[in-house]
């Protein structure tokens, strides 16, 4: 899963992501855990988590 | 009357609500699959941590907010907070927690006074609520009454608690303006629900009353015709309306009507919007099996090195964690200069947390930041540009376009009051 730089911080993904695995700490960022199902993905206020390729 | 409001954070829902409730046809659009923007809650490993907001109300059930629910016939109980605290360090000299502490009560502040200033606060206490100072900071403000540096730090733990700003940034109009309201609306409450409980009997309203909410339908245009705003368009599809209510500021509302602002008479309205500034911040949120404050309101902490203040809301409604838990938010105020420096704000954060907890066992379950586009606040508070555009029939709602002396939410609801006047007279 690719966080870009209008990634805040404000851990909104990591409560919906089912896995756990989304740390967050000034920007999010995706764990070994990440099976990139991109259900996170719309849940970003502000567009920093891409559509994997 | 049809009416379209672009977002359904809490001053969109508001405004959908009250116009649905006088009997508009309303349409919500939201982008995200959720509604409440900053103030709904995210659940986390069985915690129900927010989008935003501490889950408080800035003047619980007497304020401004409260009063705009019931208006709009939102069934909300809001549990007032017992009281307001502040964490001082037990030695006067030695301003560290590290060396020991004692709470007292948020109106006993002037107690760590000299006498001559005590004297001097409680005569201001009096002459200012005739004549109000104006056109300084808070700081400066301070600075010229008081010699202390005391004062200086209560307001700035005040300040980046309720406003997330120093008291360098705030005009002393503004405080003023909210000390007024404190007078007049009484002090913090807590929705049963957290957020997410004023979110839900918004919608209950608007669906009620016949209105639509759409979510995962992002705005891209808003439409304006003989000068007049006529609609937007969302996921390519054309949605005409006689208003347009924008949840999302002036600057990013201007974005989408910039053709319409284009010509040169609003060339004034488009240099305002650039000095406007978001405020930022960051929440640490605690789980702890045994309470960390103690009681249902706020504890300010002027003497750490980033934490301004810390609120319990498991003290108000218990179902906000898991049984037996406590849920425990701490905010600290981030500078513009060090929004890019959140790693070492945060480690601060974390340094204070435990001067402040001494012996206490407490797990971080997140730590949550906001700035710029995702911000605490979208114009710092004394700065909103109010609620009207320059185009007819498009207005602003929203923590970019607060009333007068609203902390927060409140100046939301203050916002989105006067515009509903404007519209429904
Ligand atoms: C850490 C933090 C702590 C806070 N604590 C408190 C507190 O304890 N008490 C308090 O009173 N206030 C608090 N606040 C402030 C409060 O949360 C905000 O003032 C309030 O939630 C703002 O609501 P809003 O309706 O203005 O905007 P938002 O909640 O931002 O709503 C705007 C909505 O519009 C949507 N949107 C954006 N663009 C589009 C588009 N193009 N098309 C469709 N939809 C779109 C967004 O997704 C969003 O849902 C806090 C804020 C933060 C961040
Ligand atoms: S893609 Fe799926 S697993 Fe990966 S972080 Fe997002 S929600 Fe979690
Ligand atoms: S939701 Fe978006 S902005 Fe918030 S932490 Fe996740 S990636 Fe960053």
């Amino acid at each position: 899963m690719k966080i870009n730089d209008n990634c805040v911080g404000c851990g909104q993904c990591a409560s919906f992501c089912k896995k756990g695995a989304i740390e967050v700490r000034g920007r999010a960022r995706a764990t070994d855990a990440c099976v990139e199902c991109g259900m996170c993905i719309p849940y970003c206020p502000v567009k920093a988590i891409e559509v994997p390729a | 009357m049809k009416t379209i409001v672009i977002g359904a954070g809490l001053g969109g829902l508001l405004s959908a609500a009250r116009l649905s409730k006088a009997g508009h046809e309303v349409e919500v659009f939201e982008r995200l699959p959720i509604t409440g923007g900053r103030f709904t809650n995210l659940n986390y490993k069985g915690f129900q941590l927010s989008s935003g907001a501490f889950h408080m109300l800035p003047h619980g059930p007497g304020g401004p907010l409260a009063r705009l629910l019931e208006e709009a016939g939102a069934e909300v109980r809001i549990v007032r907070s017992e009281q307001t605290t502040i964490r001082v360090p037990l030695k006067q000299g030695k301003p560290d927690y590290a060396e020991g502490f004692k709470d007292i009560s948020f109106i006993e502040f002037p107690s760590l006074l000299s006498h001559k200033d005590r004297l001097k606060i409680a005569f201001l206490i009096v002459s200012t609520r005739k004549n109000r100072p104006s056109g300084v900071t808070l700081e400066a403000w301070i600075k010229t009454q008081v010699k202390g540096e005391w004062l200086v730090k209560f307001a700035d733990s005040f300040c980046g608690w309720a406003l997330s700003l120093k008291s360098n940034e705030v005009p002393v109009e503004e405080i003023f303006e909210i000390i007024e309201n404190m007078y007049r609306f009484g002090g913090t409450g807590i929705p049963e629900g957290g957020c997410k409980g004023i979110i839900d009997a918004l919608e209950a309203v608007i669906l009620e009353n016949g209105g639509k909410i759409y979510t995962g339908q992002e705005v891209s245009k808003i439409l304006v015709e003989k000068g007049k705003a006529a609609g937007v368009i969302s996921e390519s599809k054309k949605h005409e309306a006689d208003l347009v209510i924008s949840n999302l500021g002036h600057a990013a509302t201007a974005l989408l009507c910039s053709e319409a602002l284009s010509g040169e008479v609003n060339a004034g309205y488009l240099k305002m919007l650039e000095t406007i500034q978001p405020s930022a911040g960051i929440k640490i949120c605690l789980a702890a099996d045994e309470p960390l404050v103690g009681h249902s309101g706020v504890l300010l902490t002027p003497y750490t090195r980033r934490i301004n203040g810390v609120n319990e809301v498991t003290q108000a409604d218990p179902n906000l964690a898991p049984p037996g838990k406590h849920l425990t938010m701490c905010h600290q105020y981030v500078a513009p200069e060090n929004v890019k420096n959140l790693d070492s704000e945060i480690d601060m954060g974390l340094a204070d947390l435990k001067e402040l907890f001494p012996g206490k066992k407490y797990e971080v379950l997140l730590i949550q930041s906001y700035h710029d586009s995702w911000p605490v606040n979208r114009a710092a508070s004394g700065t909103d540009p109010g609620n009207e555009t320059p185009i007819p029939g498009l207005y602003v709602v929203g923590d970019g376009a607060k009333g007068k002396g609203g902390i927060e939410v409140e100046g939301v609801a203050l916002g989105v009051a006067a515009t509903m006047k404007k519209i429904l007279g």
